[in-house]
């Protein structure tokens, strides 16, 4: 088989691959095999970094706490909430 | 998003905030706006730093002392220069004269910016990821938000909950879901829905098993999802006690704040999980109801 008729055939295969998936995550309807593995798929993992810190989520709090504590207060501020929206 | 996977991934930075300083994360759209304890506390921090125009964003990063003493404004997130700066303010904080700070009446709250759950309804957890269609990329940004995974907190009042009890997926319930909760917020604050781009909503119970459908859609037809739902709802006492749900369908369009979407049509996913209180997220009100908790819930 030539080179380029062999491009063309691993080209079609993983475009037809792809396009199976897509017609996958595309397809009508939602079953419980489905949901399982979508609703396992999307939870936060614990142990990601930015979980294992104690973030306070109110600034009165952090400020008796660091007075309490002698440490000075890291704010990460954002529009949106950062550990709660987006 | 990218903080979480870039600045606060960082190790150092991490072990710095477990035990050298006191963390603690904000949507400054509140605090600037509050008229209360907080917000006063906020502003007289933020008001030290270039940001000190409240009536516009104040985000970024500070470092303060207790006492009120702005150390450092940084709004760069190169995980490097964070460290640095946190090194430099940290030793800048050691030789603070030690002043006992004012006391501050926190009892005085401004409701408007401090919404509470619903007594007797529920709080339940709210991911959205999109499952594929992004172009490849080597950009190390890019690929954070192509794989980011969103989360908000979805209320449901005390009827609400009791209708769900009874096998019913209340209107106004169904309504909340689709126009704040089944938005592409994976690359920033998501423009949510407005009533007539509800095109149509049906969700059932039956057997404790959820499933329904959606279709919205923006007037000009550049923004858009349409999805099924399949759920599950147990009770215990009467009580709802599990509230698991995906809502799985194609997404198109985008908004002022999350640019760069997959090309196209694209598979998102939104699953929706009872909250039980163990994640200091549980605790964030609804991003749609920010200052507006009559609009979002009655």
């Amino acid at each position: 088989m030539l080179l380029s008729q062999r491009f063309w055939l691993v080209f079609t295969c993983l475009a037809m691959f792809q396009i199976g998936t897509m017609q996958q995550l595309f397809a009508e309807g939602l079953n419980e095999d489905d949901f399982r593995r979508l609703h396992k798929e999307l939870q936060q993992s614990t142990d990601a970094p930015w979980k294992t810190i104690p973030w306070k989520i109110a600034l009165l709090d952090a400020r008796k706490t660091a007075l309490a504590e002698d440490k000075p207060i890291f704010i990460w501020a954002m529009d949106g909430h950062p550990i709660g929206c987006t | 998003m990218l903080d979480r996977e870039s600045t606060f991934a960082q190790p150092e930075i991490v072990k710095l905030l477990k035990t050298k300083f006191i963390p603690v994360a904000l949507d400054q759209a509140y605090q600037r706006r509050q008229k209360d304890a907080e917000g006063d506390y906020y502003r007289k921090i933020a008001g030290q730093g270039p940001r000190s125009n409240f009536n516009s964003t104040t985000q970024g990063f500070y470092i303060a002392s207790g006492s009120g003493t702005l150390l450092l404004y940084n709004n760069n997130r190169n995980p490097e220069r964070v460290l640095r700066l946190m090194k430099e303010k940290l030793a800048e904080f050691e030789k603070l004269p030690k002043t006992k700070a004012p006391a501050i009446d926190a009892s005085r709250v401004d409701e408007k910016w401090n919404p509470k759950p619903p007594a007797g309804g529920l709080v339940v957890r709210v991911h959205a990821k999109v499952l594929d269609g992004y172009e490849p990329t080597t950009d190390r940004w890019k690929a954070i938000f192509q794989s980011a995974m969103s989360r908000d907190n979805l209320w449901i009042s005390k009827s609400e909950t009791a209708a769900l009890a009874r096998g019913e997926v209340p209107a106004t319930l169904q309504q909340r879901i689709a126009r704040y909760h089944l938005v592409d917020n994976t690359r920033g604050e998501p423009p949510m829905w407005n009533e007539k781009e509800v095109r149509s909503i049906d969700m059932q119970v039956k057997d404790g098993k959820i499933t329904g459908t959606v279709h919205l859609e923006t007037a000009d037809g550049k923004r858009g999802y349409q999805a099924d739902f399949f759920g599950v709802v147990e009770l215990k006492a009467n009580k709802v006690v599990r509230l698991d749900m995906v809502a799985r369908g194609k997404f198109w369009g985008s908004g002022t704040y999350t640019g760069s979407p997959p090309p196209g049509k694209f598979p998102l996913a939104v699953s929706f999980t009872l909250a039980d209180g163990s994640d200091v997220a549980d605790k964030i009100p609804p991003q749609a109801s920010r200052g507006w908790i009559r609009g979002y819930i009655r």
